[in-house]
């Protein structure tokens, strides 16, 4: 019973703990969201605050209104503060600006001090306060604010530049000093003599500011132009701050007013100006010391400028003559010397790719002389100075140093890039690093260029491939013409790079069959395009000339027109006649036809060599007819050379035996097994070695049906 | 791939080819180099030792085809000698021994030519 009454009560604590806790850390993001994100309206609702409290109570002797005005003071500066930091963040990567902005402000407080003192150091103290004077002494006030705030957000910007450690921690710090300064006024309006609180946080903060002062590092990244800039500004500047401090700290009229104002702000008001005084002081003698640096840092600036200019270049750019061009204007202009050149190497030679500031010919003359006479293959930068420009006989004498840097890529040198100078001071370490690295790059960018050549080539011949599988595939018939007493199987397989070969049937009359099977010398698309004219050949040739001896004579003469010298044509040609099985073909260099009878193998070879091996009276004196009459169960298989010289992992070939073995022992399988089974046979033959031929395969067998 | 090595050799006025390995559509621009040589060396009497060849295709007879003509046309010939079986009958197929003149040893081959410079 306790316990069932205790748990809802611990758990109400739970929650109150918890939303406790929440509640508390909800308010603080949500105030600093509320000092951030609202920084203007808050700055602004308290500066008019501000006024009208400084209008209604234009001299406040009691202490409550001090501590008010001060706390209004305080307020305003910091929301103001806070608005302007993240203004000014957004243009941090301009320091020069910052600097001189935050200078131009410490220029009309100057101002303002000065007219003011001249103004009114004549009229007594504390002259006529009528209505006028304390409203242009508020609104002079509001200037003072806000150019400190602007200055000091300034230095907090630079201050903050190109860190690389969090250093938020000593600038808080000091914030907080600068705070304590601000609200230790208000401890001497109790009692005169509690001024030491004031002094101590006072001495705390410059020496925070002397400490912060040093973070000075953004210099180093300036140019050597902003560098000489930066040394003439920073000395005016610490000047100008310099004096500005010094007037402020004098009794006059200016301190008078405002420490009668707030003496809060002008605590703040001396401090940014020693602030001002100091940084200025180290920025002026930390860029003196930066100055012999300029050079050399300015040149790495350039160099990783280029590096990265020329990286993206070599992912973009496909074209090697627009990168080498890109590659000695960077050599040119990063290794300070008046000329560079970039050359390649092939089998022919060298070949010049780019030149920059020198003559073709020139260049040409200098690299030939260099890389023949000497013996050395320039396998790592060199370095060729004057004497021994003389000593190899250079005749352009204009340049006294010469660089070569090899392109060098799987230790293999495609070329060199040539960095020349004619001013006396020699190329130095650094200036043979940079131009090893542009070499480098160049011999990058050389091998991608081969590389997306090579695969654009290669993407070409796919391309091309592509066509000859199609033509190839729309010459083969698509219909094979059997019939009961012819019975036909015919199989092509094509090569990856696709073969001659070509296949095909003609329907001469109701009982005369004509066929092909011709192979074409030579693969991919040029051997496509001479099968197409092949079949053109025979599909018209067959249908005027009956005798196949006439029809290869003529084909041989139309084939003269377009065949190359060195590519011939094989072929059989044959007419079946299909009502009482008589066989007349000829053969032109193609393998023989085999006959197998009753398991018997015969080959069929008349003479006759191929098409396009001879155009005068040799072709028509060698080619034979042959006639066969046909028997029952005769089988008749024609293939082109695919088959027999298939070759398996040991280079040996299928040969003839073997297929005329698999025919006669399956001779009484019908045809389409036997293929199947040839073809099974074959596939396990070569099972580790790719097929470089096209195959194919066509069986006749005759069924005598009386 | 397979390897194919072509030599060049003068045996008094005739130029003898030595061919070896494989030679296809891949090496068949080595022997043509060969031949275009002898063609601006103005040498047109040829006989090719095939006695280390071991394998033909199509294209490496493609070779003899494109020049026979041209050496034929300068009073020369390409002559084929020491061939074995199986090269030999790719050849004898398609048909070559019609046309071209086949030896079993290069001296005899080299002797024909000198026969007909005598008589």
């Amino acid at each position: 019973m306790v316990s069932a009454n205790l748990g809802p009560i611990l758990q109400i604590t739970n929650e109150f703990v918890t939303f406790n806790n929440i509640s508390r850390s909800m308010m603080r993001k949500k105030l600093l969201k509320i000092a951030q994100s609202r920084g203007l309206e808050n700055a602004i609702l308290f500066s008019i605050l501000l006024f009208l409290f400084n209008i209604i109570f234009p001299i406040h002797d009691s202490s409550i209104l001090s501590i008010i005005s001060e706390i209004l003071v305080f307020c305003t500066i910091y929301f103001l503060y806070h608005y302007v930091y993240n203004f000014l963040g957004m243009r941090a990567d301009s320091p020069l600006t910052l600097v001189l902005n935050a200078g131009i402000l410490a220029a009309l407080l100057f101002f303002i001090i000065s007219v003011t003192n001249s103004i009114f150091s004549s009229g007594n103290d504390k002259g006529g306060l009528n209505f006028f004077n304390s409203f242009f002494s508020i609104l002079v006030f509001f200037v003072f604010i806000g150019a400190i705030v602007y200055i000091f957000s300034s230095f907090r910007e630079l201050f903050f530049l190109r860190q690389k450690k969090d250093t938020r921690t000593y600038f808080n710090t000091m914030l907080v000093f600068f705070a304590f300064s601000f609200f230790s006024n208000i401890l001497i309006k109790f009692d005169s003599s509690l001024d030491y609180p004031r002094d101590a946080f006072y001495v705390v903060t410059i020496v925070l500011i002397c400490l912060n002062s040093l973070r000075v590092a953004w210099i180093a990244f300036l140019t050597k132009k902003q560098k000489y800039y930066l040394l003439g500004i920073s000395v005016i500047l610490s000047l100008l701050f310099g004096v500005t401090s010094a007037i402020s700290s004098n009794a006059n009229v200016m301190k008078q007013l405002l420490s009668s104002f707030s003496p809060g702000l002008q605590t703040i008001f001396s401090l940014v100006m020693i602030y001002g005084t100091i940084y200025y002081g180290i920025i002026f003698f930390t860029t003196l010391f930066h100055l012999p640096t300029a050079e050399a840092f300015d040149r790495k600036a350039d160099e990783v400028s280029s590096l990265m200019d020329l990286t993206n270049l070599i992912t973009q750019v496909f074209d090697f003559k627009e990168l080498a061009d890109t590659i000695t204007n960077i050599t040119t202009r990063v290794c300070n010397s008046e000329s560079a050149w970039l050359i390649t190497k092939n089998d022919e030679g060298i070949e010049l790719n780019s030149v920059n500031k020198i003559g073709y010919i020139a260049a040409d003359k200098i690299s030939h002389q260099l890389l023949d006479e000497e013996e050395n293959d320039f396998e790592s930068i060199v370095i060729i100075n004057t004497e021994q420009l003389v000593k190899l006989q250079i005749e352009d004498q204009t340049f006294r140093s010469i660089a070569i840097a090899p392109l060098k890529v799987h230790n293999k040198i495609d070329g060199y890039l040539f960095a020349a100078r004619r001013k006396e001071n020699q190329f130095d370490l650094d200036d043979k690093k940079a131009v090893k690295v542009f070499a480098d790059y160049a011999a990058v960018a050389l091998e991608n260029a081969k590389l997306i050549e090579e695969s654009i080539e290669k993407e070409r011949l796919e391309k091309e491939l592509d066509v000859a599988r199609d033509i190839q595939r729309k010459i083969l018939p698509r219909i094979i013409p059997g019939s009961d007493r012819l019975g036909i199987s015919a199989l092509f397989i094509p090569a990856f790079e696709v073969g001659g070969d070509y296949y095909d049937f003609f329907q001469l009359d109701r009982n005369h069959l004509g066929f092909v099977i011709a192979d074409v010398a030579g693969k991919g698309i040029s051997a496509a395009f001479i099968m197409s004219e092949v079949k053109g050949i025979f599909e018209s040739l067959s249908r005027i000339i009956t005798e196949p001896r006439d029809l290869f004579i003529k084909a041989n003469d139309i084939l003269k027109e377009s065949l190359e010298k060195k590519s011939f044509v094989t072929a059989i040609y044959g007419i079946i006649d299909k009502e009482n099985g008589l066989l007349k073909f000829s053969r032109a260099g193609h393998p023989w036809i085999i006959l197998c009878r009753e398991g018997k193998i015969s080959r069929l070879q008349p003479a006759g060599i191929g098409l396009g091996l001879d155009y005068s009276s040799g072709f028509a004196n060698s080619i034979k007819d042959m006639e066969i009459q046909l028997k029952n169960n005769d089988i008749i298989v024609c293939y082109s050379d695919g088959i027999p010289e298939a070759e398996n992992a040991a280079q040996e070939e299928f040969g003839y035996e073997r297929l005329e073995s698999l025919i006669s022992d399956n001779h009484d399988k019908d045809i389409d097994t036997i293929s199947k089974v040839i073809m099974k046979e074959l596939s396990l033959f070569s099972k580790d070695h790719s097929q470089h031929d096209d195959i194919t395969l066509v069986i006749f067998r005759w069924n005598q049906i009386n | 791939m397979a390897d194919f090595n072509v030599n060049l050799r003068g045996v008094g006025p005739v130029s003898v080819i030595d061919v070896k390995g494989y030679l296809d559509a891949h090496t068949a621009p080595e022997l043509e180099n060969v031949f275009n040589k002898l063609l601006d060396d103005q040498q047109f009497k040829v006989v090719v030792n095939f006695n280390d060849l071991k394998y033909i295709s199509s294209a490496g007879l493609g070779v003899f085809m494109a020049y026979v003509e041209t050496m034929r046309e300068n009073l020369g010939d390409i002559k084929f000698s020491n061939m074995k079986e199986n090269v030999f009958n790719i050849f004898d197929l398609l048909g070559f021994p019609i046309l071209y003149e086949f030896y079993k040893d290069e001296n005899e081959a080299v002797g024909k030519f000198n026969d007909l410079d005598k008589s």
